[in-house]
């Protein structure tokens, strides 16, 4: 009851020409307070569009939140107006973007697009609000902000820029900040430093983060807790410890062994043979039930409800079912380094 | 700044003086002599007459002497008008006709900005599909049809403003909205097709997550972005503008450049012809090298100080 976001049965929907994509389909999460929730899964799982209906986002038309509710220090952001949502933007719920090249306005100076959160929300004067800004470019690691703070988007190379755009979210001290797939338009090297800023930047904040990704590894560096997302739907949850060291949902097997080994730099999810389901006509069973190499005749005409493995590990999956038999996971799944306890 | 700027200026000269040369070259190729009655004159009366207008000197030479005479801001006199300057109908005549274009353009971009902002704002909505119809139809129908439609309604009908002439502020209305529709249309469009690509870029986003109001979002991250790229059309369509109202010239009886440039191509009135050209070419040229500098200043990835970035 507690938490600071709770999300239930949520589903959303996007009509479109020739049909309705769900691409949400009924997920309950929740959030607790400074802590560091990671939504894992392929492209195409839904992972982005959840985020933006957090964020009260989702353009409409063509979606719709078509179930559930979100709630946030207990009240139900579905039913909030657009000026109310406005006033949790950017304020309580702020959100970084995948790619730091587009994200930011190109015509617009970078001390400018800090500036505009703080004067809507904090009520600062122009002068107070800059002052600010060349603190949080500072917060982020930019070298010399006061000179920077003058200067446009194209004068700053991708990592950069991404600093900026989580200097804009931080702004005005937020509760939650979720990051939709931080690092994945970075190089490497710029990856690491980001990750590391952001583990920083929570340390110093206490904000609560919502991360999103379809790299293992980046989950493993920041995430204390882990939602596995699959055609639509939360296929398995549970603690960092539980989904690397005790997964039970095939899926994650199959995430966790295309996991890259070491530095080996392999096209990470093409592992998991086969494509994810078409969310416009959505499978009636367990959407994974086309690539898992333990599908049942139950698992496509079924969807397997939850079983709790502990208190906080939560797995949907017919081999959990007692009548299942009993399938050990592949050997294959290599936990980012030495395993051997 | 200075440097670009003197730099794009001298390549401007080079673009005149090639405009020029390609100009008097083809206009020696224009069939036909500019005397009214060439063939009813003695080859004699014709060659006295050739040697009077220096057309009988080799073309070398009249090419040099027309440039020279040009430096020294003399451009021949009018083959018709008893070699009265051309220069004195230029200066005469264009800027009736650069009034008549900007006042069309200004008009036109105005509204055609607004309409296009409100299309690509309320996409695929009755506004949008409202303002879509009206710039088609705007496009297509030729101005000059539109000006006789308004001529009819507006000077005969319910005799609103003049028929014609180009005097009171009242004569402008007709030729003015009569130019400036098709130019809204365009601008309308264009300004849609911008919007519409401008609000789908992920910066919008990221205002709309910040908890800006739709308002500010629109108005402060939509509009300029969207802005950038008609100036670029702006200019060239000024030019087009101006140098293209010779019909709506014609129709509405207004003493521009336009009509005299006709009658000057049809009597073979090789200064008068050479001089428009120019006039034109000038305008045409200097209007791209303003949208240029324009488009540097309110560009900031374009902004042509020393090219640093990093
Ligand atoms: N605006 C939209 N209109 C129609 N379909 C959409 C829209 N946004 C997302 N979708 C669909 O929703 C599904 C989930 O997308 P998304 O959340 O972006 O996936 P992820 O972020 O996990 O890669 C996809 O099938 C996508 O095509
Ligand atoms: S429910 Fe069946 S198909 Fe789905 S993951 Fe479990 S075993 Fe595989
Ligand atoms: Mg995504």
């Amino acid at each position: 009851m507690s938490h600071l976001l709770e999300i239930n049965n949520l589903s959303v929907k996007f009509h479109i020409f020739g049909g309705t994509v769900q691409a949400v389909r009924g997920i309950s999460l929740n959030l607790n307070k400074g802590e560091t929730l990671a939504i894992v899964g392929e492209s195409g799982s839904g992972k982005s569009v959840t985020s933006k209906a957090i964020m009260g986002l989702i353009p409409s038309p063509p979606g719709e939140i078509a179930t559930g509710d979100i709630l946030f220090e207990g009240n139900d952001l579905v039913k909030y107006s657009k000026k109310q949502l406005q006033k949790i933007r950017g304020k309580e719920i702020s959100m970084i973007f995948q790619d730091p090249m587009t994200a930011l306005n190109p015509t617009m100076k970078i001390g400018k697009q800090i500036m505009e959160g703080l004067i809507k929300h904090q009520g600062m004067t122009k002068h107070d609000a800059k002052k600010r800004a060349i603190e949080l470019l500072q917060l982020v690691g930019i070298p010399n902000p006061e000179k920077r703070v003058d200067e446009y988007p194209h004068q700053f190379s991708g990592g950069m820029r991404q600093r900026v755009v989580i200097a804009i979210a931080l702004a005005c001290n937020p509760k939650i900040l979720i990051a939709d797939e931080p690092t994945t338009a970075l190089d490497v090297t710029i990856q690491a430093q980001i990750l590391d800023l952001m583990r920083d930047l929570q340390k110093k904040t206490g904000t609560a983060i919502i991360l999103i990704t379809h790299d293992l590894g980046v989950v493993a560096n920041l995430a204390q807790r882990v939602a596995v997302m699959y055609g639509g739907k939360i296929v398995e949850t549970g603690t960092l410890d539980e989904i690397f060291y005790n997964p039970k949902h095939p899926y994650t097997w199959g995430l966790l062994s295309s996991m890259p080994k070491l530095h080996a730099k392999t096209d990470k999810l093409l592992a998991i043979p086969g494509t994810p389901p078409d969310l416009s006509n959505p499978p009636k069973g367990c959407p994974f039930a086309p690539r898992c190499p333990y599908a049942m005749k139950v698992c496509t005409d079924h969807m397997p409800e939850y079983t709790e493995m502990s208190s906080t590990q939560r797995t949907a999956c017919w081999l959990l079912d007692e009548r299942a038999p009993k399938v050990e996971p592949p050997a294959t799944i290599g936990v980012g380094g030495s395993n051997n306890d | 700044m200075g440097r670009y700027i003197l730099k794009r200026v001298g390549y401007m000269l080079v673009t005149f003086y090639v405009v020029i040369t390609l100009t008097f070259l083809s206009m020696k190729m224009l069939p036909g002599t500019p005397f009214k009655f060439a063939n009813r004159l003695t080859p004699e009366q014709l060659n006295q007459l050739k040697h009077y207008y220096g057309l009988d000197q080799p073309i070398p030479v009249q090419y040099l002497h027309y440039l020279w005479n040009m430096l020294h801001g003399d451009l021949g006199g009018s083959f018709q008008y008893g070699m009265q300057p051309v220069t004195e109908f230029l200066l005469q005549r264009f800027p009736i006709s650069m009034e008549l274009g900007i006042e069309s353009m200004i008009f036109g971009t105005v509204l055609g900005i607004v309409l296009g902002i409100i299309s690509g704002i309320y996409r695929g909505k009755f506004l949008d599909w409202g303002t879509v119809t009206l710039t088609v139809l705007f496009i297509s129908i030729p101005s000059f049809i539109f000006a006789a439609i308004l001529q009819y309604f507006f000077s005969v009908k319910i005799q609103l403003f003049p028929v014609i002439g180009w005097d009171s502020p009242m004569t402008h209305v007709l030729p003015v909205i009569s130019i400036g529709v098709g130019v809204m249309a365009s601008i309308a469009r264009f300004m849609r097709t911008e919007m519409v690509e401008v609000l789908n870029q992920d910066y919008i986003v990221t205002a709309q997550a910040k908890g800006l109001s739709t308002v500010a979002v629109i108005y402060k991250h939509a509009i300029r972005n969207a802005m950038i790229p008609i100036v670029t059309v702006i200019g060239p369509m000024t030019a087009a503008v101006v140098t293209g109202s010779l019909v709506i010239e014609n129709i509405f009886a207004i003493p521009g450049i336009g009509s005299q440039f006709i009658d000057a191509i049809v009597t073979n009135d090789y200064p008068m012809i050479m001089g428009t050209t120019e006039l034109y070419a000038a305008l045409f040229i200097v209007t791209i090298l303003i949208v240029d500098i324009l488009y540097g200043v309110i560009d900031p990835r374009i902004r042509v100080s020393g090219g640093k970035s990093s």
